[in-house]
């Protein structure tokens, strides 16, 4: 099916008025988590796996895209009304928003910032519409030594970009990997670390883990360091529309921001955080306006809001095409497919291929919902931080163990639920990154069954993990995603001592 | 953080070790696929021993452990152990309770315990608000397909 043809068919099925309340529900709720603290788009759509396991897939998915946009629309807001950045990638947009606000340019800060996440998810998902069937027709190719290697990278990259430290960043790795090998081996049906408990021979719960490392392990560390301080909302003044003049010191940013957030989003471990701290960097070397920057500058809003989301759509295309989370939400909904019993690739855009082109379709119109829910509704959805801490933390405790306990109501589950909580926690105080762990469980077993179907395909010959270009390429990247920062910090080191 | 936590580096490499003690009852490699059910779980095992090791190194050399940033938490990150222990028992409460008590009572405890570690002391009003919202939660979500137990599984309900 071509793109435009799978689009309106894909459109057809996201504009059925059940499948149209999904994506009103998912990007509501997006919104609203992506305003919240402690509670983020990956952790939502685990805590809802269980339940959805009741929805049509197609239905499931809607929502989802509506919660994965709809946290980078929520978390704009508080950057800009209270310099809380909702999640990571709105870091950047607190830097000027929140000056724009104090100034009394709120309203044009949160429109330039709506608008621009509207101009970056459309031209994101146009992306993801032409691009993603290629490369899926690309992947057709791909043999067991290539998914190999790309896993590998995946492993590398995230290891190596996420977090302050490299050895921290692959212990996490290494955890996510020990957990995932728990259970019988597919291939042979032997135990591997159940340790004689009958609950985990069907391997250690995705969602159980994810929601233990991100809610559990929060709760206990906003707890364990609570400063009670009341919100500092700046009024929404100033009009709701830009003036001419933001709009002539948006538009390029917009543009500029949504062409660097796209393909860094779409590399493993490229996140949203850097393409918004690279986008605001330009900007600021380009603007006319310099000395407007760190006291409110529109640009410095602009650009990074539209990296931000573009990253967002960016993060799908190797997730639809590869099978590859590049992300932790990305993991999620990775984990999410597999729950309905597909995996994402290139064939899912021919077995499910109106689940694929559905899903494609309701991005393009969560986004105009997003504008319509964001725009008007802005100071509304900022009230929402004003629920009591105490409440707000218990509800997610309690949505928790909904997810966990509804999963199949084993003791054993509760129990990691404690002690994964506990590593998250430790994890945070001691600065490991998270991401790691998750990619670590959910890739490492699929790693491991390519690296088997390879060496079996290659009479045990391990270079057949090298035997085509593409594998050999992948692999040398992955080697020198770890062998050219040690290489360059042992040379700078070595300078100083001399 | 200037403390040196050397008990993190023992954890890794006491997990990597129970990772590797297992992996060794498992046939390392078979003939069909090459590599056989232990050899993976083989080598996150080594991975975890000398990635345990490196960081006691790295400890040993002094190395800064940074806490992450998140909303809510004190400028100075002063550290309440009594939030803590309270956040804990709250977590740890559904090992002991849901499989008897259930889930409606499990979360209300749940509740109150985590409201308690967020310094708010209305113990009774959090009760009647931790039962309603787990009440309504186990209703709805049962609705949904959910399975979450018997409203009070002790007495066969």
């Amino acid at each position: 099916m071509d793109p435009i043809s799978g689009l309106m068919n894909g459109f057809a099925i996201a504009l059925q008025p059940q499948n149209l309340m999904w994506a009103f529900f998912g990007t509501f709720m997006g919104t609203a988590i992506g305003v919240l603290p402690g509670i983020g788009p990956a952790l939502t759509i685990a805590l809802l796996l269980p339940v959805t396991v009741y929805i049509e897939p197609t239905a499931a998915f809607i929502m989802f895209a509506g919660i994965f946009y709809g946290a980078m629309y929520g978390g704009s807001t508080t950057s800009i009304l209270l310099n809380t950045p909702g999640e990571s990638g709105s870091m950047m947009t607190a830097l000027e928003g929140n000056k724009m606000a104090q100034q009394g340019r709120g309203a044009a800060a949160l429109c330039t910032a709506a608008i621009g996440s509207f101009v970056a998810g459309t031209i994101g998902t146009l992306g993801i519409t032409f691009l993603a069937p290629p490369i899926a027709e690309l992947a057709f190719i791909f043999r067991p030594q290539d998914y190999f290697a790309l896993m590998l990278l995946a492993f590398l990259s995230v290891s190596v970009v996420m977090g302050s430290s490299k050895v921290r960043g692959f212990i996490a790795l290494f955890i996510g990997l020990s957990l995932g090998v728990i259970g019988i081996d597919k291939q042979t049906g032997m135990q591997r670390l159940t340790f004689g408990v009958p609950d985990l021979m069907d391997g250690v719960e995705m969602t159980v883990v994810l929601v233990s490392l991100f809610a559990i392990g929060e709760t206990l560390y906003v707890a364990s360091r609570y400063g009670q301080t009341k919100p500092m909302l700046n009024p929404l003044s100033g009009g709701m529309w830009m003036t001419k003049e933001d709009w002539k010191r948006s538009w390029k940013p917009w543009l500029r921001g949504t062409l660097l957030g796209f393909p860094i989003g779409a590399l493993p471990a490229g996140g949203a955080e850097i393409p918004t701290f690279l986008s605001y960097t330009l900007e600021r070397k380009l603007t006319k306006h310099p000395e407007e920057f760190g006291h409110g500058a529109i640009e410095g809003v602009a650009g990074p809001e539209a990296a931000n989301n573009a990253a967002a759509a960016g993060v799908l295309v190797p997730l639809l095409t590869l099978g590859l989370p590049t992300s932790a939400t990305a993991a999620i909904l990775l984990a999410a497919f597999q729950n309905y019993g597909l995996q994402p690739g290139p064939l899912l855009f021919i077995n499910s291929g109106d689940l694929v082109w559905a899903l494609i379709a309701s991005l393009y119109v969560g986004n105009v919902m997003l504008l319509i829910l964001n725009l008007p509704l802005a100071g509304l959805w900022v009230r929402l931080l004003f629920i009591p801490r105490p409440y707000l933390y218990a509800g997610i405790l309690i949505f928790s163990l909904v997810g966990i306990w509804g999963v199949s109501n084993s003791w054993v589950d509760l129990a990691m639920m404690f002690s994964v909580g506990l590593l998250g926690y430790v994890m945070r105080v001691y600065d490991f990154p998270i991401a790691p762990v998750l990619i670590g469980l959910i890739l490492g077993p699929m790693a491991e069954l390519q690296l088997r179907r390879a060496l079996a395909m290659g009479q045990g010959d391990p270079l057949i993990l090298v035997s085509t270009p593409m594998s050999a390429v992948l692999v040398g990247i992955a080697f020198l995603i770890v062998l050219v920062p040690a290489a360059l910090h042992w040379r700078r080191t070595r300078k100083i001592s001399v | 953080m200037t403390e040196r936590p050397y008990w993190i580096a023992v954890g890794i490499v006491g997990w990597g070790a129970i990772v590797l003690y297992k992996s060794a009852e498992l046939p390392q490699f078979d003939q069909h696929a090459h590599i056989g059910p232990g050899f993976m779980s083989t080598a996150v095992g080594v991975g975890l021993v000398v990635l345990g090791l490196m960081l006691a190194l790295q400890i040993r050399r002094g190395v800064s452990f940074e806490e992450q940033g998140a909303e809510d938490i004190s400028d100075t990150h002063s550290v309440s152990y009594k939030a803590l222990g309270l956040t804990a028992l709250a977590c740890a409460l559904p090992m002991l309770t849901m499989p008897k008590l259930g889930f409606v009572i499990t979360c209300t405890g749940c509740f109150v315990l985590i409201a308690a570690a967020f310094k708010s002391n209305r113990w009774a009003l959090n009760a009647v608000l931790g039962f309603g919202f787990s009440l309504l939660c186990w209703w709805l979500f049962s609705k949904l397909g959910v399975q979450l137990g018997g409203l009070l599984p002790v007495w066969g309900k």
